[in-house]
């Protein structure tokens, strides 16, 4: 279906991409393994010390990753303790904490650290540390003002708390939100309209070509006088809005001047006559159980049959 | 009839009716079909009451029962079937004769119904004793044509959930359609009333609903109602539906009844009737008289509104909500006008048909009081106008309305309205249209006696009636006291004369015993040296439709010093009349001037004469005369008046003669108008429309942008960016009013080549583009609707070549646009309908206008399918006034066909109306011009629907006539063959003569000949038809003086059906009816209703059915009797008359002749049903079963 070179540009790049994200994970995965393989070195190591000739690898492997498990754990826990203090880096007592906390005779460290038979380990090999993708730079980075102790820390990146404006301004011009919101409307009719005529039965005034103004046919309804007399429902929506903001002021200031001061005895005089909507009804609404209407008297039983 | 000379009643009957009980165990949606009974109590009041005669139509009657014994009846309805035989005839004169002849023969007032029951013999003694009798009928109705109308949608679901309901209907006295009654405003009773309906829906009907009882299988209940108070039957009314129901908050006996999901709108729309209540209460110083008010709002309503004893119906489409401005106003018009006439039309009636402009007069008049209180007085006074001016339009027109016909003399020449072509002897007769402007002016007169006696007296002189009238509905038991309650023209005169002490004899004489207008013109010139006004006054009292006016006038004139009323008297030959002037001409120090009002005002007076002290001049400023004034001043005159004249009427005047001075100085005026909001809103927006007209006429010396267009801008418009309106807001009512109007008035602005301004139209679309409704608390719906009909407006004839297609790609731009606009319009109506469809009746409108100016083709398809029963009522009426149109335009008989079958078929009373009503308005052709259209099926057809097709609906069968008139005129139409013979033979006159009708010139000339009835060779000549009826209409009228003894005419006339047997009869009875020889009167009546249901395919019938018809006097024979004269034009009346004495002479040859005859007939019938081809009537008729025996033989 779709023709080769979609494709091909397709597959390449997904390659592309497969490829790239395999460059940015191997830095972090050889550091790990860097990582990883100290430890064992260091396993084997005091294997030996101990007086171990071979170990299994699987033996070696859990050791590796108890002693992994006991360094995070220090590690850990000396930043608790630090940040307890309100600092961000640990200190030697930090670390001294730590080791008491777990139960570590820190007394014996020193002695341990000058034991005679201790083998000595080259440096791991220096890897590179993980490239961490830098966060897009927005403005300046901040510093901290004279008054904050430089050990607090540093102000979060800029585009955490830097607004960028991205939107245009809005119009305001008067006349070109009318404009537009005649046209839209228009627009929306129009499509509304075409499409109705499109998808249903039409009537046409001209006979050359039916598709020109094309009508949406006439089509009687049982009871004609329902849509003709009741409210749609969207000016029932506008009403309602325009009810709960009728002070709302119109765009356009001057708009109103002119008629609010024609308004006040035209709008009293019809105020007058008709009361505006729920209120009569409310107020005589508790009154209603009083009302002896003979229409809404219940309907009585049939009577016994009298005989003719 | 006639004016009495007391107060006393005469009934037109032999008993008195105290009370009945109609009681309709069934209705049936499905079918829509009734099953009910109805019960009369009544008192005989004379010795040997055998007869009754009620008035029933459609009904099916099963059986009559008088106290319990079975009692003959005989069912006759000339009215079915105006002119019975197959005559050629065709015109209208004689149709015109015959229809008034067909309902006097049935009417209650007098004395006379479609149902005669025989009572039976043993209760004859009971009339001595003056006994009751209670007369039992069992009816059905099946299909109603009218009287009762069934609204069933065509959905899913019960009855009740579909919304179905049934109303009665009809106009004035038609209560008969729905069960046999006395169908007489002067008929009084009391009523009980039943209604058994489904459980889910309503009974709604007159009087007191005492209790609401449920059937025995708990599936239906039964509504019974009390009307204690005495009602003539034409105000009983019934509505069934499942109606919503809502206690008025303010007055708990009224209820209000709407459709189902209404409610809301009912709440809004009835929340100010309690005001009304208040209002007539108050000045009538009278309770509404009944114990309740029900109002009901249903669907397809044959009028706005119709007042019945204790409720009213109105049309649905009356409802609106909050939102709906325009509306408003309307509808609570509609309201007070039905509130009126619950006192004076429905509470007091009246006494005959001449004393109805009484009622339709007061309650017309404190209608009004209701418009000056509730919209204001300049309302008010516009609204006097706007009626007058109708009224005196109306009547120049067509010659005159007459509130208070008397038929007294009887001679031909004494008919009251030669100029008609329909008789105003009947309501049932009279043009719908007619009948509105009797209201009009009727209400007018009221306004006139009350400028004559003060409005206090006025009210005193109600209050009197009503007063009289309570009085005497509470005496149960007198019901000869009942006669209060009815009103007549001589007794509200002398109620008149009693309370005000004054004479206004002269005023009735001029207003309501006559007919027609005044028209003055008046002219005027300015004495310098005497300081005086010359006044001329003249009349135009010989044209149509105008009398002759003697008496006081008003004339106001506005000077220099002030303002000043001189009255003037009006005398026969006076035309000049000197009045002195006050001021001293003009004077340079500038003084504010004083007005009518008390105001002063400065004016600039630099447009004056510099010689004349005068301002302006009013003729008759208060309207206290139905007349016409054509006054002429100088333009600044004019202008002076706009401006400064406090009454709206006087500024409307002066708007609509400025329209002849189109000046820079009357734009001014006009533009200052436009922009004074203090004016009243109906003033600005004339002067709008003005406004145009004179840009129109200054098109060459215009300067500055099109009228109307800065002011518009500068009102309504963004002050940032002026070329955008503002968001809506409609708050300030006049300034919606004119915001409306304004685009619509500069859409009729021209430029040089006849087009509208391309700045106009761009103005107009731009107003369409950028209106924006969201902030609006109203609904903008008419505001757009208005939209539209500018872009209407503004259309001008396209320049194609006059053959050429109608393509898209030739449209020009500018319709481009605008097809555009309408388009979308009509095609988001579809989807978020507006109120009343406004928009969709613009836009139906505006696509018309569009194909009639030849920008799109023209094609009544679109506007047939909107004009589809199922679409909104103003949509249809617009659609169809767009087929309407088109019929003219393109003389397409296809059209008129489709139009006149929906006027036979569709199931709306009020379309089919309107669709006769616009062919008369917008006739496809008259009768003054040739077309392809008029043919002689075409006659036939509208014959048919004239004669027979329309009667179940009065008013359709008038409108009917209009529409015939309007096409053929009077007399025989142009188009129909001329008859077979040449020559008629004259038997009278023993000579013969050419037949008229081959002149047709002089046959045309009968139409418009004003005494066509006073000459009595005249309407001989425009009968143009088969050779013996020619020759008995050409009877000079000397026979008809002579006229025999009803006795004995009588006589002559029984025995066409069969055999009399006079001994069974009092011989001095007036009509008899040989009872006897209906031996089977249900199989009868049977017969009856099976022509009854098919009127316009008769033919069918089986021939006893002509015998039973004959047997039956009740045809229109004894109204000619009693009321000959006055009727005697009409030919058949002749036509009789002849057969009378021939009847005479020959009695006993009679019977064997018609023996013969009716052998005869029925052999006849094929042939004559061949021959006939349109398979028009040959339903047995006077006419032509008296058809010559002479002839036959």
């Amino acid at each position: 279906m779709a023709d080769p070179a979609v494709v091909g540009s397709n597959s390449l790049g997904t390659g592309m991409r497969s490829g790239g994200s395999k460059n940015t994970s191997s830095p972090a995965e050889n550091y790990h393994l860097a990582r990883r393989r100290t430890l064992q070195v260091v396993v084997s190591s005091l294997l030996t010390e101990c007086g171990f000739d071979s170990a299994e690898k699987a033996a070696v492997e859990s050791l590796t990753e108890m002693i992994q498990s006991y360094i995070s754990e220090v590690g850990r826990w000396a930043k608790s303790c630090c940040e307890h203090t309100a600092r961000s880096t640990p200190t030697l007592s930090d670390v001294v904490l730590t080791l008491v906390e777990m139960g570590f005779n820190v007394d014996s460290l020193p002695v341990y650290a000058k034991r005679s038979q201790r083998m000595v380990i080259t440096a791991p090999p220096v890897t590179n540390a993980p490239v961490v993708p830098k966060a897009l730079m927005a403005g300046q980075k901040r510093t901290h003002p004279t008054h904050i102790p430089s050990y607090f820390p540093e102000f979060p990146d800029p585009h955490t708390y830097i607004k960028t404006p991205t939107f245009r301004e809005p119009v305001s011009d008067y006349q070109v939100v009318r404009e537009k919101a005649a046209s839209q409307r228009r627009d929306v009719e129009r499509a509304l309209t075409r499409f109705m005529a499109k998808t249903g039965e039409t009537q046409s005034l001209f006979k050359d070509d039916i598709t020109a103004f094309p009508l949406i046919a006439a089509h009687p309804s049982s009871i004609p006088y329902l849509n003709a007399l009741l409210p749609s429902e969207l000016e029932l929506q506008t009403l309602e809005e325009t009810d709960s903001s009728e002070q709302d002021e119109q765009t356009d200031s001057e708009n109103a001047a002119g008629n609010i001061i024609n308004d006040e005895s035209g709008a009293d005089k019809e105020n007058s006559v008709l009361p505006p909507g729920g209120v009569v009804p409310a107020v005589k609404a508790s009154e209603e159980n009083v009302i002896d209407n003979p229409y809404l008297r219940p309907v009585k039983k049939p009577k016994v049959r009298r005989k003719k | 009839m006639n004016r009495k000379k007391d107060k006393g009643f005469e009934s037109p009957r032999p008993y008195k009716l105290t009370h009945q009980v109609v009681c309709i165990n069934n209705i049936n949606f499905q079918r829509k079909s009734v099953i009910g009974y109805v019960e009369l109590t009544i008192f005989p009041t004379v010795v040997n009451l055998n007869r009754i005669k009620l008035n029933s139509k459609q009904c099916r009657i099963y059986r009559v029962r008088v106290n319990d014994l079975e009692a003959p009846f005989i069912y006759n309805d000339p009215t079915l079937e105006v002119c019975h035989h197959e005559s050629k005839q065709r015109n209208l004169n004689y149709f015109s004769s015959a229809y008034t002849a067909a309902v006097s023969a049935v009417d209650p007032d007098s004395g006379n119904g479609e149902l005669c029951i025989k009572v039976p013999s043993e209760l004859w003694k009971q009339g001595d004793e003056m006994k009751v009798l209670k007369v039992y009928i069992e009816f059905s109705l099946d299909q109603p044509k009218g009287g009762l109308h069934f609204v069933v949608p065509d959905e899913e679901g019960s009855m009740a959930e579909r919304g179905a309901h049934v109303f009665s209907f009809g106009y004035q006295n038609s209560t008969r359609f729905w069960f046999p009654c006395v169908d007489s405003y002067s008929e009084l009773c009391t009523w009980k009333l039943e209604f058994t309906v489904d459980a889910a829906m309503v009974a709604v009907s007159c009087g007191d609903l005492v209790e609401t009882v449920y059937t025995h299988d708990m599936r239906k209940k039964t509504f019974h109602y009390v009307l204690p108070i005495p009602t003539a039957a034409p105000n009983i009314s019934l509505a069934v539906g499942p109606f919503e129901i809502l206690v008025d908050p303010y007055m708990h006996e009224v209820t209000h009844f709407c459709l189902p999901q209404l409610l809301p709108l009912l709440k809004h729309s009835m929340s100010y009737l309690h005001e009304i209540f208040e209002f007539y209460e108050e000045i009538l110083t009278c309770r509404y008289p009944y114990s309740c008010f029900k109002t009901v709002f249903v669907d397809e309503a044959y009028v706005q509104v119709s007042s019945y004893a204790s409720m009213s119906i109105f049309s649905t489409n009356l409802l609106h909500s909050a939102m709906i401005i325009d509306q408003t106003p309307l509808t609570r018009r509609c309201l007070a006008q039905a509130l009126a006439q619950q006192f004076f039309g429905c509470f007091i009636s009246r006494m005959s048909w001449s004393d109805e402009w009484v009622l339709k007069g007061i309650s017309g008049y404190i209608y009004g009081l209701y418009l000056k209180k509730t919209f204001g007085v300049n309302e008010y006074r516009h609204w006097i106008k706007e009626e007058l001016d109708k009224i005196v339009e109306y009547e120049l027109k067509t010659g005159g309305v007459l509130l208070h016909p008397t038929f007294c003399g009887g001679k031909e020449k004494d008919n009251p309205t030669p100029h008609l072509h329909f008789s105003i002897k009947h309501p049932h007769t009279l043009s719908w249209e007619y009948y509105k402007m009797f209201q009009c002016k009727a209400h007018l007169v009221m306004r006139l006696i009350e400028n004559r006696i003060s409005m206090e007296f006025m009210l005193q002189v109600f209050n009197k009636l009503l007063s009289l009238a309570s009085t005497a509905s509470s005496q149960k038991y007198q019901s000869h006291m009942w006669s209060q309650m009815l009103v007549s023209t001589s007794g509200f005169l002398k109620s008149i004369s009693n309370v005000s002490g004054k004479d206004i004899g002269p005023l009735i004489k001029q207003w309501v015993d006559q007919s027609g207008v005044v028209k003055f013109f008046g002219s005027f010139a300015f004495n310098r040296k005497r300081n005086v006004l010359e006044l001329e006054i003249r009349q135009d009292y010989t044209s149509s439709g105008t009398q002759k006016y003697v008496g006081p006038i008003k004339v106001t004139v506005q000077e220099l010093d002030g303002s000043f009323n001189h009255t003037l008297q009006i005398e026969e030959n006076s035309l000049k009349h000197d009045i002195p002037c006050h001021s001293k001409s003009r004077r340079n120090k500038k003084k504010k001037i004083p007005l009518m009002n008390g105001e002063e005002v400065d004016m600039d007076l630099s447009a004056m004469d510099a010689d004349s002290p005068l301002l302006w001049i009013r003729i008759d400023p208060d309207m206290s005369i139905l007349r016409k004034v054509e006054f002429e001043q100088a333009d600044f005159m004019w202008q002076y008046q706009l401006r400064y004249e406090r009454d709206v009427v006087a500024q409307e005047e002066a708007i609509s003669a400025l329209e002849k001075f189109p000046t820079p100085a009357s734009r001014l005026a006009l533009t200052d108008i436009l922009e004074q909001e203090q004016c009243f809103y109906k003033v600005r927006m004339q002067a709008c429309f003005c406004l145009a007209k004179i840009a129109n006429s200054m098109v060459s010396t215009w300067t500055g942008p099109p009228a109307m267009k800065s002011l518009f801008t500068r009102m309504f418009c963004c002050k940032s960016c002026p070329n955008i309106v503002k968001t809506n807001n409609f708050i300030n009512f006049q300034s919606y009013f004119l915001q409306k109007t304004m685009p619509v008035a500069m859409a009729l602005l021209r430029d040089v080549q006849n087009l509208c301004p391309k700045e106009v139209l761009n103005f107009i679309l731009d107003l369409i583009k950028y209106n924006d409704n969201r902030k609006n608390k109203f609904s903008d719906n008419y505001y757009r609707a208005e939209l539209i009909d500018a872009l209407t407006n503004s259309l001008t004839p396209a320049i194609n070549i006059s053959n050429e297609v109608r393509t898209v790609d030739n449209l020009s731009a500018d319709v481009r646009l605008i097809l555009e606009e309408i388009t979308r319009f009509l095609n988001m109506e579809k989807l978020l309908p507006s109120y009343r469809n406004t928009i969709t009746v613009s836009c139906l409108r505006a696509i018309r206008m569009l194909q009639k100016n030849g920008h799109i083709p023209s094609d009544p398809s679109l506007f047939k399918s909107y004009a589809e029963y199922g679409h909104f009522v103003d949509v249809r009426i617009a659609a169809l006034e767009a087929v309407v149109d088109y019929t003219r335009v393109d003389r397409s008989s296809g059209e008129l066909q489709w139009l006149l079958n929906m006027v036979q078929n569709d199931p709306a009373h009020y379309i089919r109306h309107k669709i006769l009503s616009m062919l008369s308005k917008n006739p496809p052709f008259t009768k003054a011009a040739e077309s392809s259209l008029c043919n002689e099926a075409l006659v036939d057809q509208l014959w048919k629907l004239m004669n027979s097709g329309t009667s179940h609906d009065w008013r359709l069968r008038c409108d009917a006539v209009n529409l015939y008139y309007t096409l053929f005129g009077l007399t025989r139409p142009s188009c129909l063959p001329l008859p077979e013979l040449g020559l008629v033979l004259n038997l009278k006159e023993k000579k013969a003569v050419l037949n008229p009708t081959i002149k047709p010139e002089m046959a045309g000339s009968g139409a418009t000949e004003p005494g066509a009835g006073t000459n009595f060779h005249a309407p001989a000549a425009a009968f143009p038809s088969s050779m013996e009826e020619e020759h008995m209409a050409m009877e000079p009228p000397t026979s008809a003086a002579a006229l025999p003894p009803q006795g004995l005419k009588r006589k002559a006339e029984t025995p066409l059906g069969s055999p009399p047997e006079p001994g069974q009869f009092n011989p001095q009875e007036e009509e008899d009816i040989d009872m006897d020889t209906v031996h089977d009167s249900q199989a009868f009546i049977y017969h009856h209703l099976n022509m009854l249901e098919r009127p316009s395919t008769p033919g069918k019938e089986p021939p006893s059915m002509e015998q039973a018809i004959l047997s039956m006097p009740a045809t229109p024979l004894p109204v000619f009797s009693k009321e000959t004269n006055s009727s005697s034009k009409h030919s058949e009346h002749h036509h009789h008359h002849h057969h009378h004495h021939e009847h005479k002479k020959k009695k006993k040859k009679h019977k064997h002749k018609h023996k013969h005859k009716h052998k005869h007939d029925s052999k006849d019938k094929d042939k004559d049903k061949d021959r006939d081809g349109h398979g028009a009537t040959n339903s047995p008729a006077s006419g032509r079963s008296l058809r010559s025996p002479s002839l036959s033989d």
